[in-house]
């Protein structure tokens, strides 16, 4: 034991001792792990508030289907639904977009009673009234709203808003360009008087899969109008899964780029760890002169990577903490999140699970072998007088 | 007397095979005998230098067998090596070879590491043959603020920390002044009234006298061995 603490104690000393070389190496470390460990807290993060959303949501999301795509859905149906056994609640929702200023707004139009829980008013009040909508923090902070102040929409400037409040939500990625108001008014706006973009329907538990099959299987016998278009049901598992498989898309995306980083800095490491190689042969050839054996050399060299590495994991995670509390997740976040641009323009969620902290560390640990060990047993393995040399 | 180092018809050849193919041993016989203090003496390029890397196991022959304390070493693994010169053999090379970022004691400590003695008893015992050196006052000194002689006082105390048997030193005498070379012969001395084994690569006049067993060297070859009265 004490002989492997021996190694330890000159493994932390070789690493103080060659200053410049362990901080060039601890930076490159760095700068390689943080995108990755950024990226994987945003991935998390988003995941977690997409899931709070779904669970929040409806059981089962109805439209029509029209040449494949979504499509608004006549409000005949929702009668219909309500009708049907094991079925809680039905209301109808319009959800579509509009510039405001420069920022794309999300207008979502919902009975006040069924706005979800997870978003608090911070200022003002619910809306009441014809014409009052509730703004999103982000929103109201980009483009100025404060209660009370009217505005209109490029989609449709003739009809006017109040903003009766600003709210937060727990959910930043969804609510920080979100509009809220009464579906009156959101289908006044987009001019679908009669429609919603979709019907949502909460079910007892159990319930969802059976009436979702239901009214997919007799959309036929169920579409008042035999013209009109059949219908398009998602329930909450389906909306999962899909989540799922557009995180697992963008997360791909990601790791297949910094896989090509990573490849990158294989190299770049192996240069940087090679910095003052002719020092570290001739100290290795000393060192087996004197009489260590190889294994011997490998275990401190060993020691010294997984110090470096112990160093530069933790670090490279408060670097991606900074990161993301300063600048946002910035370059990173436009890969998970669609259309935000360099900047968002919300707080972009993110979560820290140890796994790709482990994962972080265990890549600082390759990455370091892979630099020094192969060359460290080369020259441990010729005769000292030629490593001396 | 059997003797604690044999050489059996050893080549060494540098860049075997290539068009710049060097012989820098042929052929060549010796037997050391304990205690006594040996010369290899040659001109540059003799073969000293290589010659003494392979009798303290730092180098492999391309042929022969060199037999150290009895035994074959050319069937030594890397592990059998090591150990014959972790316990054995204390080397002092011709550029000292300290570690720059080492102190004194440190670069007379580290051979102890692999034997898991603690920082404080590798201290100790560091300072206690530093001191034996003269050198109680460079003990937390770096190399590079320690004259060539003292350089070299650290590296005898670096060969000489396991206690081994044979102290084998190349041209010992050529970074050094004269009173470090007067202060060398003297550690020498004492180290054979201690019963070591000490063998000299150099062409300095100066260990003709003081040597017990010379071997000349020239072009790879063993011209002569003399053998002189204990001085």
């Amino acid at each position: 034991m004490n002989r492997h603490l021996n190694f330890l104690f000159a493994a932390i000393g070789n690493i103080i001792r060659n200053k410049l070389r362990s901080l060039i190496l601890i930076l490159c470390l760095i700068a390689v792990l943080f995108p990755f460990i950024c990226a994987m807290a945003i991935s998390e993060g988003i995941k977690f508030q997409s899931m709070i959303s779904v669970e929040e949501g409806a059981d089962i999301y109805v439209t029509s289907d029209h040449y494949g795509s979504n499509a608004p859905i006549s409000l005949q149906y929702l009668q219909r639904f309500q009708k049907m056994e094991g079925v809680v609640k039905v209301f109808p929702r319009v959800v579509g977009r509009s510039y405001f200023a420069n920022q794309l707004a999300t207008l979502v139009g919902i009975p006040a009673e069924s706005i979800p829980k997870s978003i608090r008013l911070m200022q003002g009040e619910m809306f009441r009234e014809k014409g009052e909508v509730m703004v999103g923090k982000g929103l109201a902070k980009a483009v100025h709203l404060q209660v009370g102040v009217h505005f209109t929409l490029s989609a449709n400037s003739s009809k006017i808003f109040k903003v009766s409040g600003i709210f937060d939500s727990d959910t930043t990625i969804w609510s920080s360009n979100l509009i809220l108001m009464t579906f009156e008014d959101a289908s006044e706006f987009f001019q679908i008087r009669g429609m919603a973009t979709d019907i949502l329907i909460y079910t007892r538990p159990g319930y969802a899969p059976l009436l979702a099959k239901e009214i997919q299987e007799n959309m036929g016998a169920s579409n008042p109008d035999s013209s009109g278009p059949p219908l398009r049901v998602q329930d909450k598992s389906l909306v999962k899964r899909y989540f799922q498989r557009g995180f697992n898309y963008k997360a791909g995306v990601f790791t297949a780029l910094f896989t090509v980083a990573f490849a990158l800095a294989i190299p770049a490491l192996l240069v940087v760890s090679g910095f003052g190689q002719t020092e570290r042969r001739k100290e290795i050839g000393v060192l087996k002169a004197t009489g260590w054996q190889t294994q011997e050399v490998m275990e401190m060299v060993t020691l010294e990577n997984l110090v470096i590495s112990l160093t530069s994991a933790p670090l490279a995670i408060l670097t991606a903490m900074v990161w993301l509390k300063l600048f946002n997740g910035a370059f990173i976040a436009q890969f998970f999140i669609a259309e935000i641009g360099l900047m968002a323009p919300f707080p972009v969620p993110s979560r820290f699970l140890p796994l790709p902290c482990l994962f972080a560390f265990l890549f600082a640990m390759v990455l370091t072998m892979v630099g020094s060990l192969y060359s460290t047993w080369r020259t441990a393995t010729i005769p000292p007088a030629e490593a001396m040399r | 007397m059997e003797p604690i180092i044999r050489t059996e018809k050893v080549d060494k050849f540098y860049y075997l095979g290539r068009p710049e193919e060097v012989r820098a041993l042929n052929q060549v016989a010796l037997e050391i005998f304990k205690n006594r203090i040996v010369l290899l003496r040659g001109p540059s390029g003799s073969g000293k230098t290589t010659l003494l890397n392979l009798i303290s196991t730092i180098d492999r022959p391309t042929k022969g067998r060199i037999f150290l304390f009895g035994e074959d070493i050319s069937k030594y693994s890397d592990v059998g090596l090591s150990r014959i010169r972790q316990k054995r053999i204390g080397l002092i090379f011709q550029s000292f070879n300290l570690l720059p970022r080492l102190s004194a004691w440190e670069n007379v400590a580290f051979p102890l590491l692999p034997l898991g003695i603690a920082e404080k008893e590798r201290r100790r015992r560091s300072v206690e043959i530093l001191i034996q050196l003269k050198l109680e006052k460079r003990v937390d000194h770096a190399p590079e603020q320690m004259s060539g002689g003292e350089q070299q006082r650290v590296a005898i105390a670096r060969a000489l920390i396991n206690d081994p048997e044979i102290i084998m030193a190349d041209e010992p005498t050529s970074n050094i002044d004269a009173e470090s070379v007067k202060n060398l012969l003297e550690i020498f001395s004492d180290l054979k009234r201690k019963g070591k084994t000490i063998i000299v690569s150099s062409h300095d006049p100066i260990f003709l006298d003081f040597s017990e067993t010379i071997f000349f060297l020239k072009d790879g070859n063993l011209m002569k061995i003399e053998e002189r009265e204990k001085p």
